[in-house]
Protein backbone atom coordinates (compact mmCIF):
# COMPACT_ATOMS: atom_id res chain seq x y z
CA UNK A 1 0.00 0.00 0.00
CA UNK A 2 2.70 2.45 0.99
CA UNK A 3 4.58 1.64 -2.22
CA UNK A 4 1.77 2.97 -4.35
CA UNK A 5 2.17 6.37 -5.91
CA UNK A 6 0.36 9.29 -4.26
CA UNK A 7 -3.17 8.16 -3.47
CA UNK A 8 -6.39 9.94 -4.31
CA UNK A 9 -9.62 9.39 -2.36
CA UNK A 10 -12.96 10.08 -3.99
CA UNK A 11 -14.86 8.01 -1.41
CA UNK A 12 -13.61 7.27 2.13
CA UNK A 13 -11.55 4.06 2.37
CA UNK A 14 -13.87 2.53 4.94
CA UNK A 15 -16.86 2.79 2.62
CA UNK A 16 -15.01 1.05 -0.20
CA UNK A 17 -13.65 -1.54 2.21
CA UNK A 18 -17.13 -2.34 3.54
CA UNK A 19 -18.56 -2.49 0.05
CA UNK A 20 -15.93 -4.96 -1.15
CA UNK A 21 -16.18 -7.10 2.01
CA UNK A 22 -19.96 -7.19 1.80
CA UNK A 23 -19.94 -8.13 -1.90
CA UNK A 24 -17.50 -11.00 -1.24
CA UNK A 25 -19.50 -12.19 1.76
CA UNK A 26 -22.83 -12.09 -0.11
CA UNK A 27 -21.36 -14.24 -2.85
CA UNK A 28 -19.97 -16.74 -0.38
CA UNK A 29 -16.30 -16.06 -1.14
CA UNK A 30 -13.80 -17.25 1.44
CA UNK A 31 -10.87 -14.83 1.46
CA UNK A 32 -8.41 -17.40 2.80
CA UNK A 33 -9.24 -19.74 -0.09
CA UNK A 34 -8.89 -16.88 -2.58
CA UNK A 35 -5.48 -15.89 -1.14
CA UNK A 36 -4.32 -19.48 -1.54
CA UNK A 37 -5.20 -19.47 -5.24
CA UNK A 38 -2.73 -16.66 -6.02
CA UNK A 39 0.81 -17.72 -6.85
CA UNK A 40 3.72 -15.36 -5.99
CA UNK A 41 4.09 -14.62 -9.72
CA UNK A 42 0.44 -13.66 -10.02
CA UNK A 43 0.70 -11.47 -6.93
CA UNK A 44 3.68 -9.66 -8.41
CA UNK A 45 1.88 -9.20 -11.72
CA UNK A 46 -1.23 -7.81 -10.03
CA UNK A 47 0.88 -5.50 -7.88
CA UNK A 48 2.58 -4.05 -10.96
CA UNK A 49 -0.77 -3.72 -12.71
CA UNK A 50 -2.27 -1.75 -9.83
CA UNK A 51 0.79 0.47 -9.51
CA UNK A 52 0.63 1.31 -13.18
CA UNK A 53 -3.10 2.06 -13.07
CA UNK A 54 -2.63 4.21 -9.96
CA UNK A 55 -0.02 6.28 -11.77
CA UNK A 56 -2.28 6.69 -14.79
CA UNK A 57 -5.28 7.70 -12.66
CA UNK A 58 -3.24 10.21 -10.67
CA UNK A 59 -1.87 11.74 -13.86
CA UNK A 60 -5.37 12.03 -15.31
CA UNK A 61 -6.86 13.52 -12.14
CA UNK A 62 -4.02 16.03 -11.82
CA UNK A 63 -4.47 17.03 -15.43
CA UNK A 64 -8.22 17.57 -15.18
CA UNK A 65 -8.41 19.23 -11.77
CA UNK A 66 -5.34 21.46 -11.77
CA UNK A 67 -6.03 25.13 -12.49
CA UNK A 68 -5.71 25.95 -16.17
CA UNK A 69 -3.41 28.62 -17.47
CA UNK A 70 -4.67 31.27 -19.83
CA UNK A 71 -3.88 30.64 -23.46
CA UNK A 72 -3.37 34.09 -24.68
CA UNK B 1 -5.91 18.00 -23.56
CA UNK B 2 -6.31 19.71 -26.85
CA UNK B 3 -5.81 23.31 -27.75
CA UNK B 4 -7.07 24.87 -30.94
CA UNK B 5 -7.55 28.33 -32.26
CA UNK B 6 -10.12 29.29 -34.83
CA UNK B 7 -10.29 32.41 -36.87
CA UNK B 8 -12.95 32.11 -39.51
CA UNK B 9 -16.07 33.82 -40.74
CA UNK B 10 -18.78 31.44 -41.77
CA UNK B 11 -22.49 30.87 -41.40
CA UNK B 12 -22.20 27.18 -40.61
CA UNK B 13 -18.81 26.55 -39.13
CA UNK B 14 -18.57 23.42 -37.01
CA UNK B 15 -15.22 23.04 -35.26
CA UNK B 16 -13.75 19.69 -34.26
CA UNK B 17 -15.90 17.70 -36.70
CA UNK B 18 -19.01 18.20 -34.61
CA UNK B 19 -21.42 18.46 -37.52
CA UNK B 20 -22.39 14.79 -37.10
CA UNK B 21 -23.03 15.20 -33.39
CA UNK B 22 -25.51 18.01 -33.89
CA UNK B 23 -27.51 15.79 -36.19
CA UNK B 24 -27.75 13.05 -33.57
CA UNK B 25 -27.86 15.27 -30.53
CA UNK B 26 -31.31 14.16 -29.39
CA UNK B 27 -31.02 10.57 -30.55
CA UNK B 28 -31.09 7.72 -28.06
CA UNK B 29 -27.50 6.50 -28.10
CA UNK B 30 -28.43 3.31 -26.25
CA UNK B 31 -29.88 1.93 -29.48
CA UNK B 32 -26.49 2.07 -31.15
CA UNK B 33 -25.18 -1.20 -29.70
CA UNK B 34 -23.22 -3.22 -32.20
CA UNK B 35 -22.84 -6.29 -29.99
CA UNK B 36 -25.82 -7.94 -28.34
CA UNK B 37 -25.32 -9.40 -24.89
CA UNK B 38 -27.29 -12.09 -23.14
CA UNK B 39 -29.43 -10.74 -20.33
CA UNK B 40 -27.19 -12.24 -17.64
CA UNK B 41 -24.25 -10.27 -18.93
CA UNK B 42 -25.90 -6.90 -18.52
CA UNK B 43 -24.01 -4.36 -16.50
CA UNK B 44 -25.34 -1.10 -15.15
CA UNK B 45 -22.07 0.62 -16.00
CA UNK B 46 -23.14 3.04 -18.63
CA UNK B 47 -21.75 6.41 -19.41
CA UNK B 48 -22.31 9.11 -21.92
CA UNK B 49 -20.07 12.09 -22.06
CA UNK B 50 -20.67 14.38 -24.98
CA UNK B 51 -19.37 17.79 -25.68
CA UNK B 52 -20.52 20.21 -28.32
CA UNK B 53 -18.70 23.45 -28.93
CA UNK B 54 -20.17 25.57 -31.67
CA UNK B 55 -18.27 28.62 -32.82
CA UNK B 56 -19.48 30.90 -35.60
CA UNK B 57 -18.72 34.37 -36.86
CA UNK B 58 -15.94 34.61 -34.30
CA UNK B 59 -12.25 35.17 -34.19
CA UNK B 60 -9.35 34.17 -31.96
CA UNK B 61 -11.21 31.58 -29.91
CA UNK B 62 -9.11 29.27 -27.75
CA UNK B 63 -10.59 25.89 -26.76
CA UNK B 64 -9.13 23.55 -24.17
CA UNK B 65 -11.12 20.37 -23.47
CA UNK B 66 -10.69 17.26 -21.35
CA UNK B 67 -9.63 14.21 -23.31
CA UNK B 68 -12.77 12.18 -22.60
CA UNK B 69 -11.61 9.30 -24.72
CA UNK B 70 -8.51 8.80 -22.56
CA UNK B 71 -10.68 8.86 -19.44
CA UNK B 72 -13.08 6.27 -20.80
CA UNK B 73 -10.18 4.02 -21.79
CA UNK B 74 -8.76 4.32 -18.30
CA UNK B 75 -12.14 3.48 -16.83
CA UNK B 76 -12.46 0.37 -18.97
CA UNK B 77 -8.91 -0.62 -18.00
CA UNK B 78 -9.82 -0.36 -14.31
CA UNK B 79 -12.99 -2.38 -14.77
CA UNK B 80 -11.06 -5.07 -16.58
CA UNK B 81 -8.42 -5.11 -13.85
CA UNK B 82 -11.11 -5.55 -11.16
CA UNK B 83 -12.72 -8.37 -13.15
CA UNK B 84 -9.30 -9.97 -13.66
CA UNK B 85 -8.35 -9.84 -9.98
CA UNK B 86 -11.70 -11.32 -8.97
CA UNK B 87 -11.46 -14.00 -11.63
CA UNK B 88 -7.93 -15.10 -10.66
CA UNK B 89 -8.67 -15.08 -6.95
CA UNK B 90 -12.02 -16.86 -7.08
CA UNK B 91 -11.39 -19.26 -9.94
CA UNK B 92 -15.02 -20.30 -10.36
CA UNK B 93 -16.17 -18.31 -13.40
CA UNK B 94 -19.84 -18.04 -12.43
CA UNK B 95 -19.10 -16.76 -8.95
CA UNK B 96 -16.32 -14.41 -10.09
CA UNK B 97 -18.64 -12.98 -12.74
CA UNK B 98 -21.33 -12.41 -10.09
CA UNK B 99 -18.86 -10.69 -7.75
CA UNK B 100 -17.52 -8.39 -10.48
CA UNK B 101 -21.05 -7.45 -11.59
CA UNK B 102 -22.08 -6.80 -7.98
CA UNK B 103 -19.12 -4.48 -7.48
CA UNK B 104 -19.81 -2.47 -10.63
CA UNK B 105 -23.51 -2.22 -9.90
CA UNK B 106 -22.93 -0.85 -6.39
CA UNK B 107 -21.95 2.44 -7.91
CA UNK B 108 -24.96 2.77 -10.14
CA UNK B 109 -22.53 4.13 -12.65
CA UNK B 110 -25.11 5.52 -15.02
CA UNK B 111 -24.15 9.02 -15.93
CA UNK B 112 -24.95 11.43 -18.65
CA UNK B 113 -22.83 14.44 -19.07
CA UNK B 114 -23.58 16.79 -21.91
CA UNK B 115 -22.01 20.15 -22.44
CA UNK B 116 -23.09 22.58 -25.10
CA UNK B 117 -21.13 25.76 -25.66
CA UNK B 118 -22.27 28.19 -28.31
CA UNK B 119 -20.18 31.19 -29.28
CA UNK B 120 -21.41 33.64 -31.86
CA UNK B 121 -20.05 36.94 -33.06
CA UNK B 122 -17.24 37.03 -30.51
CA UNK B 123 -13.55 37.72 -30.37
CA UNK B 124 -10.78 36.67 -27.97
CA UNK B 125 -12.66 34.02 -26.02
CA UNK B 126 -10.93 31.37 -23.92
CA UNK B 127 -12.90 28.18 -23.18
CA UNK B 128 -11.77 25.53 -20.70
CA UNK B 129 -13.99 22.51 -20.04
CA UNK B 130 -13.54 19.69 -17.54
CA UNK B 131 -15.38 16.44 -16.94
CA UNK B 132 -15.48 15.96 -13.16
CA UNK B 133 -17.81 12.96 -13.29
CA UNK B 134 -15.29 10.90 -15.18
CA UNK B 135 -12.46 11.81 -12.81
CA UNK B 136 -14.45 10.78 -9.75
CA UNK B 137 -15.57 7.56 -11.39
CA UNK B 138 -12.03 6.58 -12.21
CA UNK B 139 -10.81 7.36 -8.71
CA UNK B 140 -13.54 5.22 -7.15
CA UNK B 141 -12.78 2.27 -9.42
CA UNK B 142 -9.12 2.52 -8.47
CA UNK B 143 -10.03 2.57 -4.77
CA UNK B 144 -12.08 -0.60 -5.22
CA UNK B 145 -9.23 -2.29 -7.06
CA UNK B 146 -6.74 -1.35 -4.33
CA UNK B 147 -9.15 -2.50 -1.58
CA UNK B 148 -9.56 -5.83 -3.34
CA UNK B 149 -5.89 -6.58 -3.69
CA UNK B 150 -5.15 -5.48 -0.12
CA UNK B 151 -7.71 -8.05 1.02
CA UNK B 152 -5.90 -10.63 -1.07
CA UNK B 153 -2.55 -9.75 0.55
CA UNK B 154 -1.05 -8.61 -2.75
CA UNK B 155 -0.04 -5.23 -1.34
Amino acid sequence: MSELPKKTNAIPNKVIDLLVSDTLRKNGINLDDAKGKLSPDQKQMLKELVEELTTQVNEFVDKTTSPKKGNK
Amino acid sequence: MSQRKYCEQSENYYPMGMEHQTKHWNDDFSNDATVLQDIDQLSSVHQESDELIWIRNSCNISVQTTDTQAAVSLQVGLQLAIALVVSIAIGDSDRSHAVAQDIFQQFNDEQTNKQVIYIDNSKDVNIVTTDTDLSVNIQVLLEVLVALIIKLDVL
